[in-house]
């Protein structure tokens, strides 16, 4: 038996049935959808081999031209404005002293919902007639905001409801952080005479930027992933006007069982997406140095 | 060394009988699941106890033991408004379960679009489509999928079962190569429903003349009432008016041109039809945040009264019962096709019928499954059940029937409905059944884009000619 276990193919064979798995259910539907991306296969039968035409028709398409400028405005988005904000909220949080707990139990709730759930809620908070900010709206005697349906704000309002879904999220992350410093050096500044917002930004947020990056880093991602929300919300209408990449390759695929075409999207999702990270981890990441306390 | 292969030995055999293990696992998993689902069928009922005779049939069959085997069926007769050709599937499925031993049905309701563009397509790329589902005809659905060899051919069948002759010419779009593989359960037409009572209320004309119809959207607006309810988040239901414009404006033999490159999408009489939808958009003649409401939305401001006109299918006039959804105006509502278009191309009394909706088959059937798909064929498509159809539900007949069945007909709207297609010229199709997938998704992208303001008419038909020209092409190779 032991020198069984000295076997290194003994290993092997253990590890065996996850590699399989690992081929059959991750690489080998990866290695296929390179190889649709190049076909016209449209589901059913005619699968020719055709080249570059799918990605030359992607990047001549308008429509998902739309939907690559609309998943950038959700990263400008989600990095110029939400990580801001998670960062104050949860700057307030930390320095609260009665009732933590329940401020960050709070926060963090929208981010166990289901995403179908929170669609369909925020649905009812937008619906035109029946709806809570219209009827807000109305006490003002404002005329009714078609929020859903009306291309100028559906974006903004399928943003809004992402950010709530999302921040408690980040907002507990770095709340942990914040937590993680050793009071000592806030003490020494107190006694130094600063006051909370200068104790704040000199001394809270440089400690905690390396979670900060994490954030930042985990917002492109999720802003270049983004994609339920939009389905179940709008399913990418009207008329396009949320439509993201993503949803775009959905609508492609299997809506409109263009699979060669979807594909061929999903590759340039893919390209897009690591090359975005890559590019924030050589230029940011790699040029901070470590926080020592 | 023999040591270390036994024990190798024995763990590879451990481990491929656990494997083994999880495979049968999931099987017993998969069948197990089907009796709890297959549940469904025995909790409708309550839809008709009329045929309750027939079932004790079934479990009289029982003592030969038979061989119990499900067949799975989709359709979309789901929610209130479809509740009415619901019963008529229930007591179909019921009578067949009782006459084919062992057999159960598993009913699966989905929703209409989310079938037809999602569900149905993504489960015949991966084959495995339910044995009996809901189809439409034409290009992009029933003939695209007879193509792939995923329909059962149905000649055989009709031809058995005497059914051949029965049918109007209705068959075309459900053919490829003379051979049959769908089967329409009726038709409809898409016409202009109304408010009798707001057109009262405002000394209005029934909308049967063009400058009566402008004039009745024009006191409906000034009225704040919406004139036309519409619900454009699904396309689909906006494309109705277009293609009747279209049919209206450029002929009625333009919808049928446009695989051939008979008849363009930019010819100036189509980009007119989309003008007419642009303006009408513009006067605010639909609903407001159209792009954001539900087919069923529409119905439901009708309904309310918030609105004095709606285009719509004439399957609808079956939600106006005194029973249905919209009882709120049962007996006030009317049914005129649209009215002739000035300067409109061709006949002005034709009218759009379609007779695109019906069943399909898969054609990976065992024998048992064959039996049941032909005992379900006999009873669904039957002279009762298309009486049925037509008297409890407004659906017209797809079948030959007597006039004297006809003149069974009491509810006023479907009266309206024969009427309007009895003065009917000539009938043409819904371009979604003649035109390829490809092209009517650009038409539905196109149009919400219209509506939204976002294109002009002549970009939508010069994009939908775009795709057009490409699919004509690649039909050619």
């Amino acid at each position: 038996m032991r020198s069984t276990l000295k076997n290194p193919y003994v290993y092997m064979l253990f590890v065996l049935p996850t590699i399989v798995l690992y081929f059959l259910f991750f690489i080998y539907p990866m290695l296929t959808s390179v190889f649709y991306g190049f076909t016209n296969w449209n589901g059913l039968d005619t699968k020719d081999f055709i080249g570059f035409d799918n990605f030359v028709a992607a990047f001549k398409d308008a429509d998902f031209r739309n939907s690559i400028l609309n998943n950038l405005y959700i990263l400008l988005f989600s990095c110029c404005i939400q990580v801001p904000l998670i960062i104050v909220f949860s700057l307030l949080i930390s320095s609260v002293k009665r009732f933590q707990g329940f401020y960050k139990t709070t926060v963090f709730m929208p981010s166990i919902l289901s995403t179908s759930v929170i669609g369909i809620l925020w649905g009812y908070i937008y619906d035109s007639d029946v709806g809570l900010l219209n009827n807000i709206l109305k006490i003002f005697g404002i005329d009714p905001i078609y929020w859903l349906a009306d291309t100028k704000w559906a974006l903004f309002s399928i943003l809004v409801t992402n950010a709530w879904q999302w921040m408690g999220f980040y907002i507990v992350l770095i709340l942990a952080a914040i937590l993680a410093i050793p009071k000592d050096i806030d003490e020494a500044a107190m006694i130094d005479g600063a006051t909370g917002v200068q104790r704040a930004w000199y001394l809270t947020v440089p400690l905690i930027k390396p979670i900060i990056n994490v954030v930042i880093m985990l917002s492109i991602a999720g802003a270049l992933r983004v994609v339920d929300i939009v389905l179940v919300m709008t399913g990418g209408g009207p008329a396009g006007a949320t439509d993201v990449m993503a949803s775009y390759m959905v609508n492609k695929a299997i809506k409109y069982g263009d699979y060669g075409y979807g594909t061929a999207l999903s590759i340039i999702i893919f390209i897009f997406a690591l090359i975005l990270t890559a590019l924030y981890q050589i230029l940011i990441v790699r040029r901070q140095e470590r926080v020592e306390y | 060394m023999t040591k270390k292969l036994v024990s190798v030995l024995a763990l590879s055999v451990a481990m491929s009988a656990f494997l083994a293990a999880c495979g049968s696992d999931s099987e017993k998993g998969g069948n197990s699941a089907s009796p709890s689902s297959s549940a469904s069928p025995s909790a409708s009922p309550s839809a008709s106890p009329s045929e309750s005779p027939s079932a004790s049939a079934s479990e009289s069959a029982s003592p030969e033991k038979v061989e119990n085997f499900t067949v799975s069926l989709r359709h979309i007769q789901i929610g209130e408004a479809q509740k009415f050709r619901k019963a008529i599937l229930d007591d179909v499925v019921k009578k067949t379960e009782a006459e084919v031993p062992g057999l159960k049905f598993e009913l699966d309701g989905v929703e209409d679009s989310v079938n037809r563009f999602t569900k149905l397509p993504a489960e015949m790329a991966a084959g495995n489509p339910p044995k009996i589902f809901d189809l439409f005809g034409g290009a992009g659905d029933a003939q695209k999928y007879a193509k792939a060899g995923r329909l059962l051919d149905l000649t055989p069948i009709i031809d058995e079962l005497g059914l051949k002759d029965k049918f109007l010419n209705v068959l075309d779009t459900f053919s490829v190569d003379g051979k049959v593989y769908g089967l329409p359960i009726g038709g409809n037409t898409e016409g202009i429903f109304y408010n009798t009572d707001l057109f009262a209320k405002y000394g209005l004309n029934p909308p049967t003349t063009w400058d009566d119809l402008v004039k009745a959207a024009d006191t409906l607006k000034q009225n704040n009432i919406t004139p036309f309810a519409v619900g454009s988040k699904g396309a689909w239901v906006p494309n109705m008016l277009v293609n009747t414009l279209i049919g209206r404006i450029a002929g009625e033999g333009t919808n049928a041109g446009f695989i051939t490159g008979a008849s363009k999408w930019t010819s100036p009489d189509v980009v007119a039809a989309y003008q007419i939808v642009a303006d009408w958009e513009k006067k605010g003649y639909f609903t407001k945040g159209e792009l954001g409401k539900e087919y069923a939305d529409m119905l439901n401001d009708f309904v309310a009264g918030k609105a004095g006109m709606m285009f719509d299918g004439s399957w609808r006039s079956s939600a106006f019962k005194d029973e249905a959804v919209g009882a709120a105006i049962a007996g006030k509502v009317a049914f005129v096709a649209l009215p002739a278009v000035p300067n409109g191309k061709g006949d002005q009394t034709s009218v759009n019928a379609n007779y695109a909706n019906g069943y399909g088959f898969s054609s990976d059937l065992n024998d048992n499954e064959l039996k049941a798909v032909k005992a379900f064929i006999k009873n669904l498509y039957s002279d009762e059940m298309q009486l049925r159809g037509l008297l409890e539900d407004g659906v017209l007949p797809s079948m030959k029937l007597s006039d004297e069945s006809v003149g069974q007909v009491s509810d006023p709207l479907v009266k309206q409905v024969l009427d309007v297609l009895g003065k009917a010229g000539t009938t043409f199709p819904h371009f979604d059944s003649v035109v390829q997938s490809k092209v009517y998704t650009e038409t539905e992208t196109q149009l919400q884009k219209l509506i939204a303001g976002k294109a002009k008419p002549e970009d939508v038909a010069k994009a939908i000619q775009k795709v057009q020209d490409a699919e004509n092409a690649a039909a050619a190779k």
